[in-house]
């Protein structure tokens, strides 16, 4: 059954905002659960997350970072009025909500899109809310909606340099959020930490909150197929135990996971996704050949 | 007076895709009889009365098997009009003839009993099903029994919710539209079908036939609702407030995966999410669709039901070796004779008696050796009537850079923990003799309280919950008038 899309636009350099009627979405979702979306009749089925909802009005809005022939494909072929085939969900478990006292909320990139709806409720509820916003610079978004929902809303951004690759924009990603995380918690007293992005960035800045002893919720990013739990891809080690992020999770406490194992397997088809993205593009070639 | 038939002891064969073929694409196998060669297959039918036929007892949704093979004898002047009768009958007890006729292990239930089998080859049952539902689809006969099963199904006696759209559910649906209700199924994935759709694999079930199987339950006014995941996007509570009842087909579609060192290496898949890239999602045509699988040389599917041999003759497609390794003996694998048979005949290795105890991995992550404890078989069986199996203490390493777990499935978690729904302690349901749940109104069936089974026992319980729906319904309104 499509789902319309309402509106759409790029927010910052390959960050697209999309805002879809999804009235079974909107209806039940909860800070911390995301959605599998599902754009073309050949395609696959990808997780994202709801950034914000209305449950009366039964739309959600989601935002993807343009990394491969999904995202991209959909950044290029969908327009306002358009149909998406599929939105299944809310999926996943909601994040805990508690007085924690003071939360560190960090995103990584366009992680901070699923920061967004747990930190502004975890502000409601009664927590003081400082957000973290790891990015490079041209890749920044929801500044103004994370001053409007959190106590403080801090940015750490940094230009891209000419010939950067990912393993790059990777290394300085980690090098300014370990940096910064090691300074707010230095002069600061959080009872709690919330991180959510690439899993290397995740675990390097694991290393430093553990230093401090503060608790942290990590939403784990594993590939995802059915997003039911019928078929295991999803699969961490969280505990010494096999846990389904997409049941059991997507958020658990980082203290109990095996970060080296996620990193890993998040890699697994990074060789037959860059097959599909370059198989598009040259699609796209042909295409502008035609024309 | 009744004419004395001769006994003709051998069936009548059904061609196949020669195997070179065969194993380069995922093009159904077996392709059917046509009319002339179902006739006569037919006719070796000894038509045992309907009270006490034992295929009909065999069939767990009881379809009146001779009476269907009757029309195809009777009327075998008139192709069109023989399937049409034939098919009428079918449908009196199964909505989905094409699908069952194709996947059922018949060996187990028509056609293990059939009186037939005693002094020969049983009636191939199975087969001239499947030929009455694709002959009655070709030749436009469905239609004019569509147009016919329509007018029963009203919509007016109440309304049903049906949760999982696979075996169950879809029975479920087809006998409660006939008998006059309202169905809507909520499915969580985007394609109905539950097992048919994303596990059981296009040569042996065309996914075109299963599409059109489903149009046919759309056109008896059920509503299928996907993207829906009953638990999450709306509670059983929720349904129960809108529904008159609810009936749960969720199935067992959670993978058990060995808890032995190195399960999480890259390429070690469980069968699910292999046979969900391959058949739902289409990976064997990346890149012209997007969702990617990783298959190297030589795959090791560890198991013998049905899904290993699914995920073996699919691995064996994609360009791989492949050899099942199970850890009892060949005698005690549960797959369908036929699947069996087809692996073999395509290639597909066995090893029997290896228990994997560690999946070794290369210095990138990658699995590149199962490494197997050698078993021996003892005198005596478990409570399932298994051969209990134990170690030798002796090992064996094989080579794979492949390896898909199918050792069996769990129920899903996702509806067991609806408040108030009693669970086994295997997280199937507890119901009653009616289907029903420990909630009044919502009722069960299929793997959801069986475990891990098969379609056509799906099937039969869809079925029956549906006549209990039916009387609960209509026990309640008489209550409440």
């Amino acid at each position: 059954m499509p789902y319309k899309i309402l509106d759409k636009k790029e927010l910052a350099m390959n960050e697209v905002w999309y805002k879809i009627h999804a009235p079974h979405v909107a209806k039940k979702v909860q800070p911390g659960q995301f959605v599998i979306v599902r754009a073309f009749p050949n395609g696959e089925r990808i997780p994202l997350t709801p950034v914000t909802w209305d449950r009366e009005e039964g739309w959600i809005t989601l935002i993807t970072f343009v990394r491969g022939k999904t995202t991209m494909r959909m950044a290029n072929e969908l327009k306002p009025g358009d149909e998406i085939l599929n939105v299944a969900g809310p999926l996943g478990n909601p994040a805990p909500m508690e007085k924690f006292g003071r939360v560190l909320a960090i995103g990584l990139i366009t992680g901070i899109v699923e920061v967004f709806p747990i930190a502004r409720a975890w502000q409601e509820i009664g927590n003081e809310v400082t957000t973290l916003h790891v990015s490079p610079n041209p890749m920044v978004i929801l500044r103004e909606e994370f001053e409007q929902s959190v106590s403080r809303h801090i940015v750490e951004g940094f230009d891209l340099q000419p010939g950067w690759g990912m393993n790059e924009i990777a290394q300085e990603l980690v090098k300014r959020a370990t940096a910064k995380v090691r300074e707010l918690l230095e002069n600061e007293h959080f009872d709690m930490v919330l991180t959510v992005g690439p899993a290397g960035g995740q675990k390097a800045i694991f290393n430093v909150v553990k230093e401090y002893g503060i608790p942290m919720h990590a939403d784990l990013h594993p590939i995802m197929v059915d997003a039911t739990g019928m078929c295991g891809a999803c699969r961490v080690t969280v505990g010494g135990e096999v846990k389904f992020a997409c049941i059991d999770g997507p958020g658990f406490d980082a203290y109990k996971v095996d970060w080296d194992e996620l990193i890993h397997r998040t890699g697994f088809y990074a060789p037959l996704e860059r097959l599909a993205l370059e198989h598009y593009l040259k699609q796209l070639q042909a295409q502008g050949g035609e024309q | 007076m009744a004419v004395r038939r001769k006994l003709i002891k051998e069936r009548v064969p059904t061609p196949e895709v020669p195997v070179e073929e065969r194993i380069k694409s995922f093009v159904e196998v077996n392709l059917g009889y046509d009319f002339a060669s179902a006739v006569k297959e037919a006719e070796r039918c000894l038509q045992c009365p309907v009270e006490y036929a034992p295929c009909i007892k065999g069939c767990p949704v009881h379809i009146n098997i001779p009476g269907f093979i009757s029309k195809l004898v009777e009327y075998r002047d008139n192709p069109d009009k023989a399937v049409r009768e034939a098919l009428r009958i079918i449908w009196n007890d199964n909505t989905l003839p094409a699908v069952t006729g194709r996947v059922c292990p018949q060996e187990d239930q028509c056609e293990g009993v059939c009186v037939m089998g005693k002094v020969g080859d049983p009636i191939n049952i199975g087969k001239l099903e499947r030929f009455v539902a694709d002959y009655a689809r070709k030749h436009g006969i469905e239609e004019e029994l569509l147009c016919e099963f329509e007018e029963r199904c009203t919509g007016e006696l109440g309304k049903v919710a049906v949760v999982g759209a696979g075996p169950a559910g879809l029975t479920a649906a087809g006998e409660l539209a006939k008998m006059g209700y309202k169905v809507t199924i909520f499915e969580a994935l985007h394609k109905p079908g539950g097992v048919l759709a994303y596990g059981i694999p296009e040569f042996r079930l065309p996914k075109e036939i299963l599409d059109q199987e489903l149009a046919k339950l759309k056109r008896l006014g059920v509503e299928i609702r996907t993207d829906h995941v009953v638990g999450r996007t709306v509670t059983i509570e929720e349904l129960l407030q809108e529904y008159d009842a609810v009936f749960i087909g969720t199935g067992a579609g959670t993978p058990k995966l060995l808890n032995v060192p190195g399960i999480l290496l890259d390429r070690i898949y469980s069968a699910n999410e292999f046979l969900t890239r391959v058949n739902l999602m289409k990976a064997y045509e990346f890149p012209e669709y997007d969702t990617p699988i990783a298959i190297g040389k030589k795959t090791i599917v560890i198991g013998a039901g049905n899904t290993a041999m699914d995920a073996a003759r699919s691995a064996l497609r994609l360009g791989s070796e492949v050899t099942i390794a199970y850890r009892r003996g060949r005698e005690d694998m549960t797959a369908r004779i036929e699947e069996i048979k087809h692996a073999e005949e395509e290639g597909v290795k066995f090893e029997f008696f290896l228990q994997p105890v560690e999946f070794i991995g290369d210095e990138n992550g990658r699995v590149k050796a199962v490494k197997f404890e050698k078993m021996r078989p003892l005198d005596e069986r478990d409570a399932r009537g298994k051969r209990k199996i134990v170690g030798t203490g002796e090992y064996v390493t094989l080579e794979a850079d492949t390896v898909i777990i199918a050792i069996g499935l769990e129920p899903n978690r996702i509806i067991t923990e609806t408040p108030g729904l009693k669970t086994n302690t295997n997280g199937t349901l507890v119901v009653d003799e009616n289907l029903m749940t420990s909630i009044p109104g919502v009722f069960a069936g299929g793997d959801a309280i069986r475990g891990e089974a098969t379609v056509i026992l799906a099937m039969g319980d869809g079925k029956k919950a549906a006549k209990a729906i039916h009387e609960y319904i209509q026990a309640k309104r008489k209550a409440n008038a």
